[in-house]
């Protein structure tokens, strides 16, 4: 028996052959249990999960095996993330203590609304946020001890009538219009939809909008009115808008209104996922890792709506365009004014319809009254202001005393329910208007005086009548003494004086001249006498005393020393005239006639100031 | 030396003239004319707009009669509580400013020249003398009549009624108490378009500007019609 030798390259590839699958599934095996040690090692969670806006929440990442990389801030909008940092602790599992690793995440959104954060580890599931508005609920109540949380109500519905799911049938968009037909201007109350499922659609990316341009549509509240309903067997935040259409012109059209979305959206084929899901767990989850979400935008079926025109037959003169059904009435305060004093007619028109059609036009009437632009405001009674009351303030003055009447105010309208213009109207109110307040008070005033038993005030009897044409007028209101021109007189005529009080100088002549005619008079006589006693006596008393208050001393300081010094050489003639004087009083000396002359000039001289 | 001096007066004096002439024209005011706008006013209900002119007018008449009989009738129609003059406010209020402006010119000349004749010549002492003394009356006259004017010089009336004197000059301010139109009231303070104001009862607040009319009107108001 030959045997065939043995190709040990053949054996070394057939070995290869069989081990090569074996690493590979072993290799695969590790990397699987590399992720699910990974998964098992750190996730996060986040607290709470439902909020309100204005409050923040907290993403906690943990890790119990060792350190923990930074990880990726996730983008979601309406939502901002905040690192915060991190910190070390123990987890307690199965009764060991492990060392942990934290980070710290604040997120905090920016509108209400249900929010889908993607995992932050790679093998972490998403989070889901809800933000509630500030007035609802504390959703922190959860915590509480004596309230539990209350339920959200959830109703198992089929497809409403009208809904078509979009977007992978994570949402929908529905618009509600009355079936009937409307006019023109009319407004119309609707309601607007929209439904998402929370954790696939992770945002709205804004209001609803109505396509096309022959509509108008009052704006929306960003707080919808939110309920959740299961929609075939998949729960959906519901959220519904009431708001008020207006067609601008007549026609059949076509409505519909779209939302932008972010969704995440599946884009691989049903094929792959089968694949995924026959190759296990791991496969099928890393496929549904990689969806990200899209920014989208849905639209809801159209409904078809069919505006009519207004009639023109029938149509008032004053007709606005108020299309609606209203009621009007009217008062006016204060019912009892003075002549001039301004009272405030007012107009109430409530009911329901376009309240900005309804102008104060109706105030044009009132011609005999002196009036001033009216101001108006409205009080809506829905969210929408479909219903509601306008009220028109419109001051009023009367220029004369008396009754006075205020013409009925009428208003047009078009009734869509009975399709016909009508015109409601009010009646006319009567007012007293009473004498000025000036008048009125002073006849109050002088009634109150006489029954009181006093005299009546003189200013009782009214205002004193106008005066004539005024002949004189100033520019200035301040009186003269507080204009600075005008001080400036006073001021120069003071200085003038007081400089000439310093500047003038007594005249000592004229100070003596009267004592010294005085003398003179006596020195005649006493020559024409003959008495020489008392001729030399009266010149000498009367020439030093002079001298005196020529020269500021006494005449008792006057020496011959100080004549001869003063006087020169009438000096001498006056030291004579002294020693005259001794000698007549003492020794009877008797000059002649021609003396006495002599003397009379040269005393005449000295008392006078005037020289021989 | 005396040439040079007195064509320098000269000089200055018209440089004086023309920077007067050259000034802006002015509203004119008078007596009878501001009489006649507040009777205008009380006819029409304003109070507050006649007792402005009213004061105004009894700025530059003290003493019309009309005008006085006039702002107590509007006054007592508008409930607001007026003060009788006293005797010496009369006396000191009887003649018009400006008649008592020169009176204090003229004061002020008789008593310079009666100091300045005593001391030129000494006859006629009592002339002298009653020529000082009768120039000191008048003098005292003219600054009565002065002080007397001084406060209403500040004085403002409320031309709203139910105007807020609030505690702060803003316009948000609390309201510390109201006043009732044609009051009048004394200026204390002003704070942008707000005037602390004081009433005759001794209250205190912050008036908006618009609210009051000034007995002098400012150099902004515009001229009466």
């Amino acid at each position: 028996m030959r045997t065939r030798p043995i190709h040990w390259s053949k054996v070394i590839v057939a070995i290869l052959g069989l081990i090569a699958p074996i690493a590979i599934a072993i290799a695969n095996a590790m990397a699987m249990a590399d992720g699910m040690a990974d998964a098992a090692l750190a996730y996060e969670t986040m607290e709470p999960p439902r909020i309100r806006l204005g409050d923040s929440a907290m993403i906690r990442v943990t890790s119990l095996d060792g350190y923990l990389k930074n990880v990726p801030l996730p983008t979601v909008p309406g939502l901002t993330f905040e690192l915060l940092g991190r910190s070390q602790g123990l987890e307690f599992v199965s009764g060991k203590s492990i060392p942990s690793t934290y980070i710290l995440i604040r997120v905090t959104p920016q509108f209400t609304g249900l929010f889908s954060i993607p995992g932050l580890t790679p093998t972490s599931r998403s989070l889901g946020l809800e933000v509630v508005s500030g007035d609802e609920p504390n959703p922190y109540a959860l915590h509480s001890h004596n309230q539990f949380p209350q339920p959200l109500k959830v109703s198992p519905a089929p497809i409403p009538k009208g809904i078509q799911l979009k977007a992978g049938g994570a949402a929908f968009v529905q618009l509600v219009i009355p079936t009937r037909a409307v006019y023109v201007g009319e407004s119309v109350p609707v309601d607007i939809e929209v439904g998402i499922r929370p954790g696939i659609v992770t945002s709205m990316n804004g209001l609803p909008t109505l396509s096309g341009t022959d509509f108008t549509l009052n704006n929306l509240s960003k707080q919808p009115k939110r309920s959740d309903q299961v929609i075939e067997g998949s729960p959906f935040a519901v959220m519904t808008w009431h708001s008020v259409l207006a067609a601008v012109k007549p026609g059949d059209f076509s409505l519909s209104v779209e939302t932008p979305l972010s969704v995440k959206i599946n884009t691989h084929s049903a094929e792959d996922i089968a694949i995924a899901a026959r190759m296990g767990w791991p496969f099928l989850q890393s496929m549904y890792n990689g969806i990200v979400p899209k920014d989208i935008t849905i639209a809801s079926p159209s409904s078809a709506l069919k505006v009519l025109p207004l009639p023109t037959q029938g149509q008032p003169k004053d007709f606005s365009g108020a299309v609606g059904d209203f009621q009007v009435s009217s008062d006016i305060s204060p019912a009892r004014v003075a002549a001039g004093d301004p009272l405030t007619l007012r107009l109430h028109i409530s009911g329901v319809g376009n309240f900005d059609r309804v102008d104060s036009t109706m105030f044009d009437r009132l011609d005999r009254w002196k009036t001033y632009p009216a101001k108006s405001s409205f009080t809506p009674s829905d969210a929408v202001g479909y219903k509601g009351e306008k009220v028109f303030e419109q001051p009023l003055i009367a220029a004369l005393p008396g009754e006075q009447t205020i013409p009925g105010l009428e208003f047009s309208y078009f009734n869509p329910n009975t399709q016909h213009y009508e015109r409601a109207h009010t009646q006319p109110v009567k007012v007293m208007i009473a004498a000025s307040l000036a008048d009125s008070s002073l006849s109050a005033l002088a009634a109150a005086q006489s029954l009181n038993g006093a005299p009546t005030n003189q200013s009782a009897r009214g205002l004193r009548p106008d005066h004539p044409r005024p002949q004189s007028s100033v520019s200035e209101m301040r009186p003269l003494y507080f204009q600075a021109l005008f001080l400036a007189v006073p001021a120069t005529l003071a200085l003038i004086l007081a400089g000439s009080w310093f500047a003038v100088r007594p005249n000592p002549a004229r100070a003596t001249s009267k004592s010294a005619e005085r003398a003179l008079a006596q020195l005649d006589a006493a020559a024409q006498s003959g008495d020489s006693s008392s001729f030399f006596e009266v010149a000498r008393t009367a020439l030093l005393h002079t001298f005196a208050v020529r020269w500021q001393m006494s005449p008792d300081q006057i020496t011959v020393a100080e004549l001869k010094a003063r006087l020169g050489p009438a000096g001498e003639d006056i030291e004579r005239l002294c020693a005259l004087a001794d000698e007549a009083k003492y020794s009877d000396y008797e000059p002649g006639s021609t003396d006495f002359q002599h003397w009379l000039r040269l005393i005449r001289g000295q008392l006078t100031g005037e020289r021989e | 030396m005396r040439a040079p001096t007195i064509a320098m007066l000269i000089v200055g004096l018209a440089l004086w003239c023309g920077q007067t002439l050259a000034q802006p024209w002015q509203p004119r005011y008078s007596a009878d004319g501001l009489y006649n706008l507040a009777n205008s006013y009380a006819r029409a209900g304003k109070p507050g707009l006649a007792v402005l002119n009213y004061e105004r007018a009894s700025l530059l008449a003290p003493d019309d009669a009309d005008i006085n009989a006039n702002l107590e009738y509007v006054r007592a129609s508008a409930h607001v509580a007026t003060e009788p003059r006293t005797r010496f406010a009369r006396i000191a209020q009887a003649a018009n400013p400006t008649l008592a402006a020169w009176i204090g010119v003229l004061g002020i000349a008789l008593v310079g020249v009666g100091l300045l004749a005593r001391k030129l010549a000494p006859r006629f002492q009592w002339l002298r003398a009653g020529g000082v003394l009768l120039g000191v009356a008048l003098i005292a006259l003219t600054v009565s009549n002065a002080m007397l004017l001084w406060p209403r010089m500040h004085e403002a009336v409320v031309l709203i009624n139910q105007t807020p004197a609030r505690v702060s000059p803003v316009p948000m301010g609390d309201t510390a108490f109201v006043l009732r139109e044609a009051e009048t009231v004394t200026i204390t303070a002003e704070h942008e378009d707000f005037i602390l104001i004081r009433t005759r009862g001794g209250l205190s607040g912050w008036v908006a500007r618009a609210n009051l009319g000034t007995v002098v009107p400012q150099l902004s108001e515009p001229p009466p019609p």
